[in-house]
């Protein structure tokens, strides 16, 4: 259960959030909006990379306030990023051991690695160097690293981009199942209307900071608010 | 953030393959003091010393791509520690070693800390002004040589530093030492392979990258600078124990801009690049001497090809070797395919 | 109790070649990105040309103007043909290029003139004033004096002018002012100059004021980037209070007994204090 309480961030004069309030219960829940909405601001909140200037956030009933951003992956909190951040010196297995250095874990270190290859579909490349990796696996193992050990939220910001149609099915399953292979919420950052549709049960719209829409995602996405903001509407012939 | 410059491929790591090719280069390099007279026995002494320092600068620029000004003066300060406790206690070798390997630790994480928090320019210019700040304390207070007081010098005849039990002659010390660099690369190397190795590498990936998976960015940087401070340290006291006693004015801060140059144009991402700038360092401006050329020549050499390294961005020294030695197979391969 | 009065006198002297050095690290550094750690061994070659130059008989004048000019081609040269050329872009390391550079350059001077001690003369220093009872020689007014002028000058200059304007958006964002039409390389290759000129300068006066070594002209770059620190490479004026600050209690420590040997050690203990009082609020950038 992620609970967002009437978040507030001030970039300078500019507001990223503006007094957002939400509760987000489902295990796949999309976040949208145009650009400078402020869903990265959110998720970087989130991740503890921004302090809201009022407001708090609470995951599981705990709150997030307090605890430093290289505690919050032990915490539970993780998050593949936009531009892919997999290292490039390492194999794919120690990217994902690198992560289980630094959480709570229930097993030994190389079945949870193989476990989370596994349910990412790499581990025939386990012990392949970061750069010899394609752009699609290189996302894979970002996923994996998230969803290793007990992670409560994986956030995901825009993993479907420019992805192929058979690489983008594959993502899709993999997001779904995450919930029931760790339990960890996802929370789904994208611009692919198609991605949300099919993996989210429940979206979030923001606009200018500001939450303009939140309930199931087929009901959301045909709201006329969030079509005016977001998805575009047709102009009626004047 | 920090950017990331470019780190290729196992970055200090040893290929297993290559672990057969060093121990018949030590198993050589064991005879080789059989071969060389006095002189050039103490300068080789001297070399594996100033590469176990450069390792330490090597260790910190690869791993991390931090920099670091002041290793050549933390070698300073462990080895005014190991003469001091050797001298006033006389501990052993091995005892008085250690403790100028920890104590040239404590002093650079001291110094170093409000820096490692910081963007990596400030721990270049910290590191810099560290260097001459520990040039002014040594070139006033000297090293032990065997007196009485805190600073341990003495008014009359100033004492060679203790050599280690097992050996106590020249080209013993020269074994040993080679024992003691091979210990130092073990060391850094078990820490490239295990936990301290990943957060470092996801460091240098990115910050942001790091944070997001949990590293403690000061933590592990302090962990590497205080490796670093160990290590130049340890280098330090082997080199007080091959000379016999350390020479007040010879840690000019220069000296320690030098090491960090040279470790580059040795090679900073390569396991021979250290011992390449150990060479460098002391058989190169010997070598000079030997000619009769100016000394000065050779920190305009070593300037340039620091430039050099920095306007190619070879992998210095050892990667031309490696280089080379790659072509060389393929030559050699290639000729066996067309026979 | 010592009578400090005539080393504050020579501690202002001193910090007001610190002052220009570091203005010229700075408004370099802002508007190229470099920290130039050559900045002192640029200075030391300028001071020895010039010194040669009178040794061989030659006018003052033209030895200064010489020096000058040579601390300019060096600092042109080092910008415009060696840094664009370096195979890395970020700060530290193009900061460690100019370490190299510094090292070629203090090879040369050691190997051409050595460290045998030397003074520099300047015709200003046989003169001199009384002010509240110290005995002040024009050379140390002149160097204040020039200092004080010479900040002044490029803040106002900085501020003004649209060459300044130019390397202020330069050092705001690089790559959009060269959208924008800036002349990047123009402004760039004047920042070099200012840069080149300001090490020349202080590098003759230091010579004079303290000794015309080239190890010593070389790592005086140390207080002047102590002084840059404590203005975070970006304000002018609080470089400039730094580095009086700096170069005053430096001088001001020499009479004192224990202290007096390791007053060397004080441009690090304040960019260390810079730096924790950066830190004190935990901050955090994401970009």
């Amino acid at each position: 259960m992620i609970e967002i309480n009437d978040v507030t961030v001030m970039f300078g004069g500019v507001r990223g959030l503006n007094a957002l309030t939400a509760r987000l219960p489902e295990p796949v829940t999309g976040l949208v909006g145009p650009n400078g909405a402020g869903k990265t601001t959110l998720i970087n909140v989130l991740s503890g990379f921004v302090l809201p200037t009022a407001g708090a956030v609470k995951i599981d009933g705990q709150d997030l306030k307090g605890v430093k951003p290289h505690r919050r992956a032990a915490f539970g909190i993780r998050r593949t990023f936009q531009n892919e951040q997999v290292v490039e010196n390492l194999t794919a297995a120690e990217n994902i051991a690198a992560v289980i250095d630094n959480v709570p874990t229930d097993g030994p270190r190389g079945k949870l690695i193989d476990k989370a290859l596994d349910f990412v579909g790499l581990c025939a490349r386990a012990r392949v160097l970061g750069r010899d990796l394609n752009a699609f696996d290189r996302r894979m193992v970002e996923i994996a690293r998230a969803t290793v050990g007990k992670p409560r939220l994986v956030m995901m910001d825009e993993p479907g981009a420019g992805l192929a149609e058979d690489e983008s099915d594959h993502l899709r399953l993999v997001i779904k199942a995450i919930h029931d292979h760790c339990g960890a919420q996802v929370l789904l950052v994208d611009h692919d209307v198609d991605l949300i549709s099919a993996t989210c049960t429940a979206t979030l719209v923001l606009d200018f900071g500001s939450r303009i829409a939140y309930g199931p995602t087929a009901e959301v996405l045909a709201d006329p608010k969030v079509r005016a903001a977001y998805l575009g509407v047709v102009e009626e012939a004047a | 953030m920090s950017e990331q410059t470019l780190a290729p491929a196992g970055a200090l790591r040893v290929n297993p393959t290559w672990i057969v090719g060093v121990l018949v280069a030590l198993a050589a390099l064991y005879e080789l003091p059989d071969l060389l007279q006095d002189y050039w026995l103490r300068t080789f002494n001297s070399v594996v010393a100033l590469a176990i320092c450069s390792l330490s600068a090597s260790l910190l620029f690869a791993q991390l791509g931090m920099v670091s000004l002041a290793q050549y003066g933390l070698l300073g300060v462990g080895g005014w520690f190991a003469l001091r406790i050797s001298h006033g206690l006389g501990v052993p070798f091995e005892i008085a070693l250690l403790a100028g390997g920890v104590a040239a630790a404590i002093v650079g994480l001291i110094v170093g800390l409000p820096a490692l928090r910081m963007r990596g320019l400030y721990l270049a210019i910290i590191t810099l002004m560290m260097a001459g700040a520990i040039q002014v304390l040594i070139s006033a207070f000297g090293f032990p040589d065997g007196g009485a007081g805190i600073l341990g010098k003495s008014d009359t005849t100033r004492q060679m530093m203790a050599r280690p039990f097992v050996a106590d002659s020249d080209s013993a010390y020269f074994r040993y030492s080679l024992v003691v660099l091979a210990l130092c690369y073990a060391l850094v190397q078990a820490h490239i392979r295990s936990r301290p190795g990943r957060a470092w590498a996801m460091i240098r990936r990115g910050e942001v990258c790091a944070i997001a998976c949990g590293v403690d960015i000061v933590a592990y940087k302090v962990w590497a600078f205080t490796l670093a401070g160990f290590l130049a340290g340890i280098a330090g006291g082997l080199l007080a124990g091959g000379v016999g006693q350390l020479d007040g004015s010879a840690f000019p801060a220069s000296q320690s801009i030098m090491v960090f140059a040279l470790t580059i144009v040795g090679g900073a991402y390569s396991w021979f690049g250290p011992i390449a700038a150990g060479l460098l360092l002391r058989a190169f401006p010997a070598l000079l001497n030997d000619f009769h050329v100016d000394g000065n020549i050779a920190t305009m050499v070593f300037g340039a090809g620091l430039l050099h390294a920095l306007i190619t961005a070879p992998q210095g020294v050892a990667g031309q070797i490696a280089g080379a030695g790659a072509s060389l197979r393929k030559l050699v391969g290639g000729g066996k395919a067309a026979a | 109790m010592p009578d400090f009065a005539p080393f504050f006198v020579s501690g202002l002297a001193t910090a007001a070649t610190y002052v220009l050095a570091a203005v010229g690290i700075v408004v370099l550094y802002r508007a190229s990105g470099v920290v130039n750690f050559a900045q002192g061994a640029v200075g030391a070659l300028a001071a020895f040309v010039s010194w040669a130059i009178v040794q061989h008989g030659g006018p003052d004048v033209v030895g200064w103007i010489a020096g000058i000019l040579v601390a300019v081609a060096l600092s042109l040269f080092y910008g415009r043909v060696l840094a664009p050329r370096l195979a890395y872009g970020d700060p530290v390391m193009r900061a460690v290029a100019t370490l190299s550079f510094a090292l070629i350059l203090l090879g040369f001077i050691d190997y051409i003139w050595g460290e045998a001690p030397r003074k520099l003369r300047l015709p200003t220093d046989t003169s001199g004033f009384e002010w509240l009872g110290v005995r002040i020689t024009y050379t140390r007014a002149v160097a204040f004096g020039i200092a004080a002028t010479a900040t002044v000058a490029i803040m106002t200059f900085l501020a003004r002018s649209r060459l300044g304007l130019q390397m202020r958006a330069l050092a705001n964002n690089r790559d959009l002012s060269a959208m924008l039409g800036v002349r990047v390389l123009r402004a760039d290759a004047y920042a070099w100059v200012i840069s080149g000129v300001l090490a020349g300068v202080s590098g003759i006066l230091l010579a004079d004021l303290q000794r015309l070594s080239g190890i010593a002209l070389t790592f005086a770059v140390i207080p002047a980037i102590a002084a840059a620190v404590i203005g975070r490479f970006a304000s002018l004026p609080a470089t400039v209070a730094g580095g009086l600050v700096i170069g005053v209690c430096e001088a001001l420590l020499t009479p004192v007994p224990l202290i007096g040997p390791f007053r060397t050690a004080v441009p690090f203990l304040f960019a260390v204090i810079a730096l924790l009082w950066m830190q004190r609020r935990a901050t955090y950038v994401y970009r």
